[in-house]
C-alpha cells in the first residue's frame, strides 16, 4: 500500500522545553527496541492506568500503544494501519487508537518484521500486554483482541470510581480494597513474567518520583492562570508525554522542573504565547486532533489562546492519609482520591464532577470561551460533551463550540467546516466586547 | 384469548402493564442490561422493568443531549424517556456495563430524574476480588432501596424471588428446547415477542404466559423437516422482531442466540445459597457479555475456547449451521469481540455474517440483500 505523504500537522509551541518532547517520544520506542535486544521485558500499556510506578519498579519497559497511534496521526502515517484493521474485520467506528494498534500488529505479523517506514522505528513485539478499565472500555478489551496477532501474556486490571451520587463514606473502604486487590493481582502476574519479586522500597521510590513530577506539572498548570498565558494547550499535548509515559522516573521530574522554571520566567516577565492575547480559551474535553494540531495556531491568528485543557491532564495532587504505610495501599488510596476529587463539590451543586472542574477552570483561568472536540470513535471522552455544554450554560454565559472529527482518523475531519465554525466562534467572542 | 395473542399485545404495547401497576400504587424500577438482579427489586415488592428502545421511531429529541456516536439503542431509550414514555418509572437503575450506559446514566438522571436513581458499578475483570466488590455494590444498592422504600430487605422474600425467577428461567429454557426440532416448533420471531413481553411485566405473570404458550405449541401439528439453514444469532440488543423476522422471511430458522435480550439474561439459574446474595453475586457477575474480561487461559486456541466454548455447546445442541452477528453500532466491546468470535466459529467450520446496524427498522431493506446473499452462499456451499 502506498504510504500517505506527510504534511505539516504539528503546532508551533509556546515554550522551548516543549520542543524537547520530541526526543522523549523517540526515546520511548528506541528504549523498547533496545530492551528487547538486551533481553529486558517490554509491555504494551495503557496511559493513566494507575500502575505506572509498579511497572517502573519492576524494570519493565512501557510501550504505550495509544501514544503510538497519536504519533502515527501526527506523522500522517495512520491510514495504512487503520485500513489494515478494517480489512481484518474491525469496524470503522471502533476506537481509532485501537484500530491503528491492531492494524500495526497485524501488518507486523504478516510481514514478520516492523512495517517499512513506521514512525519512530515502530513498536517491537511486547513480552506482555497490560490493559485496564480506567477511562474506557477498549483499553481492557483491545489487548485481548491483539492476542490474535501476537503471543504475549495479557493481563487487565479494573480501575474503579464510584458515581458522584454515592455516599463516599459508605463505599470508600470497599472501593480501595478492590483497587488494592487488583494491583496486587497485577504484581503477582508481573512477578511471574519477570521471575523476580516486587521490591517495595523501589516501588516507594517510583511513587515518590511520580508524585513529585505530577506536583510540578500541577504547579506549572497553576502558573498558567497568568495573563498573558505563558504556555498554551498545544504545549500541554506535548509535555504530557513526561507525566504519562515517564511516570515514576527522574526523567519526568527533571523535565517538569525545567518546564516550571521556563513558565515561571515567562509569567514573571509577562511573556505570553502571542503578542496580543485577546481571548482565553478552555479546551473543554475530547481527545486532541493529533492529525491537525496546528489548528491551535490558527485560533491564535485571531488572538485566541488555549490556556488550559481538560484532557490528558495530570491528576491534581491528593493527600493520602499518613497511616497508609504500604506502597500498594498508597496507590489504591491515591487512585480513589484522584477519581473522586470533585465528587463532594458536585454533590453540593451541579451533580457533575467534570462540570465543577470546568467551572473552576473558567473562573481561575479567566476564560472567554470553551471549545470541545468530539471524536467520532471515542465514546469515553465525547459522550456527555453536549450535556456538559448545557450544564455549564446554567452557570456561565460564555460562548461554547464543539468541533467534530476524530483523534486520529482524518476521514472524519473537514478543514473547511472547522474554519467556518471557528469563524463564527470568534465572532461570538468579539460580540462580547473584548 | 390465546397466550400468543396476549404476548403479542404486551409486545405491541410495552409499558402498558407496568403503567397500570404504577397507577395502582406499585413502585416500578426501570433498569438496563443484564447486571441488575430482578430478584432484589422484587424482594422489595417493587416491579423490575427492563428498559427498551424503539427501533421503529426516529431518535429526534435525544440528540440535543447525547452525541450521535453513542450506542443508538441507548439513545433510543433516552429519546423515549424524554418524550415521557417512561414517566411511569419510580426508579432508574443503570449498571456500569459499558461507557455509553455509564455516561448516559448521568445525563438521564440529570434531565429526567426518577424518584430513585442509582448506578451499580460492575467489575469488568472476572475473579474472586471482583465477586467480592460486586457483592458490596449489591449491598449498597440494597441499602439505597431500603432508604427509598423505608423498609429493610427481607431475606426470606429474596429467597422466594430467586425461586420465582429460576422458575421463569427453567420455563424459558423449556421453550427454547422446542427450537431444537427440525423445523423448530417455535420461531425466532415468536421467541423474541415472548422475551420482550416479559421484560415489562411481573415475573409471576410472565411465567403463566410462557407456560400457557408452551402448552399451545404442544398442540401444533408436526411439520416435515425442511432443510432450511438453522441460524445462531450473536450480538447485543434485539428487542424488536424486525431483524429476526427478516432472517426467517429470507428462508432460514433462527434457532438459538447469545444476546442481551436472549439467553444472556435468563439461561443460568441463580444458585440457592445460604446467603441468597452469594448466589446472586455469582450468577449475575458471570453473565456472558463482551464487556467482561475473563483472565487469559493458555495460548490463543485455548483462550478462545474458554471465552466462547458455551456457544459451541449451544450451536451443537441446537444444530445451528450458520451464525449471524447483529451488533448495534458503536458498541466497542462487541466490535472488538466480533473478529475473535468469527475466527473461533470459522475454525468450527461455521459460516459467519457480521452485521453492524443502527438499531432501526429503516435499515431492513439494505439488510435483506445481505442476508439473502449469505443464505444463498450457505445453501450452495
Amino acid at each position: 500500500m502506498e504510504q500517505t505523504q506527510q504534511v505539516k500537522t504539528t503546532a508551533v509551541k509556546g515554550t522551548d522545553t516543549a520542543r524537547e518532547v520530541r526526543a522523549l517520544v523517540k526515546n520511548i520506542y528506541k528504549s523498547a527496541h533496545e530492551a528487547k535486544a538486551q533481553g529486558k521485558k517490554v509491555a504494551y500499556i495503557m496511559v493513566a492506568s494507575q500502575y505506572d510506578e509498579i511497572i517502573r519498579a519492576m524494570d519493565i519497559v512501557p510501550l504505550p500503544t495509544e501514544n503510538y497511534a497519536g504519533l502515527c496521526a501526527a506523522k500522517r502515517d495512520m491510514d495504512r494501519f487503520l485500513l489494515k484493521a478494517e480489512a481484518d474485520g474491525y469496524s470503522q467506528v471502533l476506537c481509532s487508537y485501537a484500530r491503528i494498534g491492531l492494524g500495526f500488529d497485524s501488518m507486523r505479523k504478516e510481514l514478520g518484521r516492523i512495517p517499512d517506514g513506521s514512525p519512530d522505528g515502530g513498536m517491537p513485539v511486547p513480552d506482555m500486554m497490560l490493559g485496564s478499565s480506567a477511562v474506557c472500555d477498549p483499553r481492557f478489551k483491545w489487548f485481548q483482541a491483539a492476542s490474535r496477532y501476537l503471543e504475549a501474556p495479557t493481563f487487565g486490571i479494573d480501575v474503579v470510581a464510584p458515581p458522584p451520587q454515592d455516599d463516599l463514606n459508605e463505599v470508600r473502604d470497599y472501593y480501595i480494597k478492590y483497587q488494592r486487590e487488583q494491583l496486587l493481582a497485577l504484581i503477582e502476574f508481573l512477578e511471574k513474567q519477570t521471575g523476580k519479586k516486587m521490591d517495595k522500597e523501589r516501588l516507594w521510590e517510583a511513587i515518590r518520583l511520580g508524585d513529585k513530577a505530577w506536583q510540578l506539572w500541577y504547579d506549572i498548570d497553576r502558573l498558567r492562570v497568568a495573563v498573558p498565558c505563558p504556555m498554551p494547550s498545544q504545549d500541554h499535548f506535548s509535555i504530557m508525554v513526561a507525566g504519562h509515559y515517564y511516570t515514576g522516573t527522574q526523567v519526568a521530574v527533571d523535565f517538569y522542573q525545567k518546564l516550571y522554571d521556563e513558565v515561571k520566567y515567562k509569567v514573571d516577565h509577562k511573556i505570553g504565547v502571542i503578542a496580543d492575547e485577546k481571548y482565553r480559551i478552555l479546551y473543554g474535553g475530547g481527545l486532541p486532533p493529533w492529525h491537525t494540531l496546528w489548528i491551535f495556531n490558527y485560533f491564535e491568528s485571531f488572538g485566541a489562546v488555549f490556556v488550559i485543557e481538560n484532557v490528558y491532564r495530570g491528576f491534581d495532587p491528593v493527600e493520602v492519609p499518613a497511616q497508609v504505610k504500604d506502597p500498594v495501599d498508597y496507590l489504591a488510596w491515591r487512585t480513589f482520591l484522584r477519581f473522586t476529587r470533585y465528587h463532594e463539590k458536585a454533590r453540593a451543586r451541579s451533580g457533575n464532577p467534570t462540570v465543577e472542574k470546568l467551572l473552576d477552570m473558567i473562573n481561575d483561568y479567566k476564560i472567554d470561551g470553551v471549545v470541545f472536540h468530539a471524536c467520532r470513535s471515542c465514546r469515553a471522552t465525547t459522550i456527555g460533551q453536549t450535556h456538559m455544554k448545557s450544564e455549564l450554560g446554567k452557570y456561565s454565559d460564555l460562548p461554547m463550540m464543539q468541533l467534530v472529527s476524530d483523534m486520529v482518523d482524518l476521514r472524519d475531519y473537514s478543514e473547511a467546516q472547522w474554519k467556518a465554525q471557528i469563524s463564527a466562534f470568534i465572532e461570538a467572542l468579539q460580540g462580547r466586547g473584548k | 384469548m390465546t397466550a400468543i395473542k396476549q404476548i403479542e399485545e404486551l409486545y405491541g404495547e410495552r409499558g402498558k402493564r407496568a403503567r397500570e401497576l404504577h397507577d395502582a400504587g406499585k413502585k416500578v424500577i426501570g433498569y438496563f442490561c443484564c447486571f441488575v438482579p430482578d430478584e432484589i427489586i422484587t424482594a422489595f415488592d417493587m416491579i423490575p422493568y427492563r428498559i427498551q428502545g424503539s427501533q421503529n421511531d426516529p431518535i429526534d429529541e435525544a440528540d440535543a443531549f447525547l452525541e450521535p456516536m453513542a450506542c443508538p439503542f441507548a439513545r433510543s431509550c433516552f429519546n423515549m424517556a424524554l418524550k415521557g414514555e417512561y414517566d411511569f418509572l419510580d426508579g432508574f437503575v443503570a449498571p456500569h456495563s459499558c461507557d455509553t450506559i455509564e455516561r448516559m446514566y448521568h445525563i438521564w438522571q440529570s434531565n429526567k430524574p426518577s424518584p430513585f436513581n442509582h448506578m451499580i458499578n460492575v467489575p469488568h475483570m472476572m475473579g474472586p476480588s471482583s465477586n467480592a466488590f460486586y457483592r458490596k455494590e449489591l449491598d449498597y444498592f440494597i441499602l439505597r432501596l431500603e432508604n427509598f422504600s423505608g423498609k429493610k430487605l427481607d431475606k426470606g422474600k429474596l429467597r422466594d424471588a430467586i425461586l420465582l425467577y429460576n422458575r421463569r428461567r427453567a420455563l424459558l429454557r423449556e421453550l427454547y428446547e422446542l427450537r431444537k426440532s427440525n423445523p423448530p416448533r417455535v420461531s425466532g420471531t415468536e421467541i423474541t415477542k415472548v422475551l420482550v413481553a416479559g421484560m415489562g411485566i411481573p415475573a409471576a405473570e410472565h411465567i403463566d404466559l410462557v407456560q400457557a404458550f408452551i402448552d399451545e405449541i404442544k398442540y401444533r401439528p408436526e411439520l416435515k423437516a425442511d432443510g432450511l439453514p438453522r441460524i445462531f444469532i450473536w450480538g447485543n440488543e434485539i428487542d424488536d422482531i424486525a431483524f429476526i423476522h427478516l432472517v426467517e422471511e429470507c428462508g432460514a430458522h433462527v434457532v438459538m442466540d447469545d444476546l442481551c435480550t436472549g439467553t444472556r439474561f435468563f439461561w443460568d439459574d441463580v444458585p440457592e445459597t445460604d446467603d441468597p446474595l452469594d448466589g446472586l453475586t455469582t450468577r449475575y457477575i458471570c453473565t456472558h457479555c463482551p464487556r467482561s474480561l475473563s483472565p487469559q487461559e493458555g495460548l490463543r486456541e485455548e483462550d478462545l475456547e474458554n471465552r466462547f466454548g458455551y456457544m459451541r455447546k449451544f450451536i451443537s445442541q441446537w444444530q445451528a449451521n450458520a451464525v449471524i452477528f447483529y451488533i448495534v453500532r458503536y458498541c466497542d466491546t462487541c466490535e472488538l469481540e466480533g473478529p475473535d468470535l468469527r475466527e473461533y466459529l470459522n475454525n468450527l467450520k461455521l459460516p459467519v455474517l457480521m452485521i453492524e446496524d443502527d438499531y432501526s427498522t429503516s435499515t431492513i431493506g439494505q439488510l435483506r440483500t445481505r442476508i439473502q446473499a449469505f443464505l444463498e452462499m450457505i445453501s450452495t456451499s
